[in-house]
């Protein structure tokens, strides 16, 4: 019962540190209606994995595996919601240069295939190339390569300011 | 045009929305009941698997044992395998299911196991006509001694309804085996791409 009470305890504070990323993850691969229910799903990988994190990896490299590995298993079960629904089809932004911006950078993203919107979006939230590969498998190398390729690919994003 | 640089890209993608306290706790509470209904529906499956094993099995093997003829008994005895075998495949499903579950492994590692065991449940279930065929067959020959001994219409129902029950449990094995290989070779195309 401990134990248990120490798991929840521990998960509310895994979701309170990481909603936000994860949101932010599920809004560039699902559309609107798809969004909460990856949300969701990431973090009952992430309580079904707990019982099994030893603290090997950081906790962060442990919860973007997981959050990545759902959302790349999630986008090849069934391509047609893909189809149906773009990223970009709610919360558009308002008129302000940040927004726009934002919209650039997420049109960009919704543009971009699978495994490339993965080192992006990994990139954008913080991560080293060092922990890009302990998440994608990727060589940092060449996540540093490809990084360079992408972030011309983000020229609109700059272009819209 | 002001380009923008990494450090302002990444900050302004990280100051897209914010979560707070309370969203986080009703989210918790959504996660741990939808795991909860799993394991309930997971743990109703096996219990309905079990039952199968331990009432079906033994009453035909009775059968298998003491029916009125060699075809009655041989009939029985097949069912009471295809029984088993249906059993075990629907356990080495949701085994492979369970272990194709994304976990923390790094990307390319777990669609590589993920697409090996989805590429194994789809097999499984593309070859469902060969596997279910002692239950048919073995029916089918209760059937033919039904035929022989007791009435014809009875035995050609009873064949109608095994020859439908084959084709369409065929045919779902087989559309499902399909979406499944569709999804492997996604998944294949994403681990090239990554």
């Amino acid at each position: 019962m401990a134990r248990d009470t120490d798991a929840r305890t521990q998960f509310s504070e895994l979701m309170e540190a990481y909603a936000a990323p994860i949101r932010r993850l599920c809004a560039a691969y699902a559309g609107a209606a798809d969004r909460e229910d990856l949300f969701q799903d990431i973090f009952l990988a992430v309580w079904r994995a707990l019982p099994g994190f030893r603290g090997d990896a950081s906790a962060r490299t442990w919860l973007y595996r997981i959050a990545h590995n759902v959302a790349l298993t999630w986008q090849a079960r069934d391509r047609r919601r893909q189809v149906r629904e773009s990223p970009l089809d709610e919360d558009l932004p308002g008129s302000s240069h940040i927004d726009l911006r934002r919209l650039a950078l997420r049109q960009a993203l919704a543009a971009m295939s699978p495994a490339d919107r993965t080192l992006t979006l990994l990139w954008l939230e913080g991560l080293s190339a060092a922990e890009i590969e302990a998440v994608t498998g990727v060589k940092a190398a060449t996540v540093a390569v490809r990084l360079s390729r992408i972030r011309k690919q983000l020229n609109p994003v700059e272009a819209a300011s | 045009m002001n380009p923008l640089s990494d450090d302002t890209l990444t900050a302004m993608w990280r100051s897209d929305r914010t979560v707070d306290k309370q969203t986080v706790m009703t989210a918790v509470d959504a996660v741990l009941r939808e795991d909860r209904a799993a394991r309930d529906k997971e743990r109703r499956i096996r219990l309905v698997a079990a039952i199968v094993l331990a009432l079906l099995c033994p009453l035909l093997l009775w059968g298998a044992v003491y029916g009125v003829t060699p075809l009655v008994r041989g009939g029985y005895a097949l069912m009471a395998a295809g029984s088993a075998i249906l059993v075990y495949a629907e356990w080495t499903y949701l085994d492979w299911l369970r272990q194709a579950r994304p976990g923390p492994a790094d990307a390319r590692s777990q669609l590589r196991r993920t697409a090996f065991l989805v590429s194994r449940q789809a097999s499984l279930l593309r070859t469902a006509a060969l596997w279910t065929a002692p239950v048919f067959v073995g029916t089918a020959m209760i059937g033919l001694w039904i035929y022989q001994q007791r009435s014809h219409t009875g035995g050609y129902l009873l064949w109608a309804a095994i020859g439908a029950g084959w084709l369409l449990g065929a045919a779902a094995g087989m559309s499902k085996g399909t979406v499944l290989e569709q999804r492997r070779s996604r998944m294949e195309e994403l681990l090239n791409d990554l």
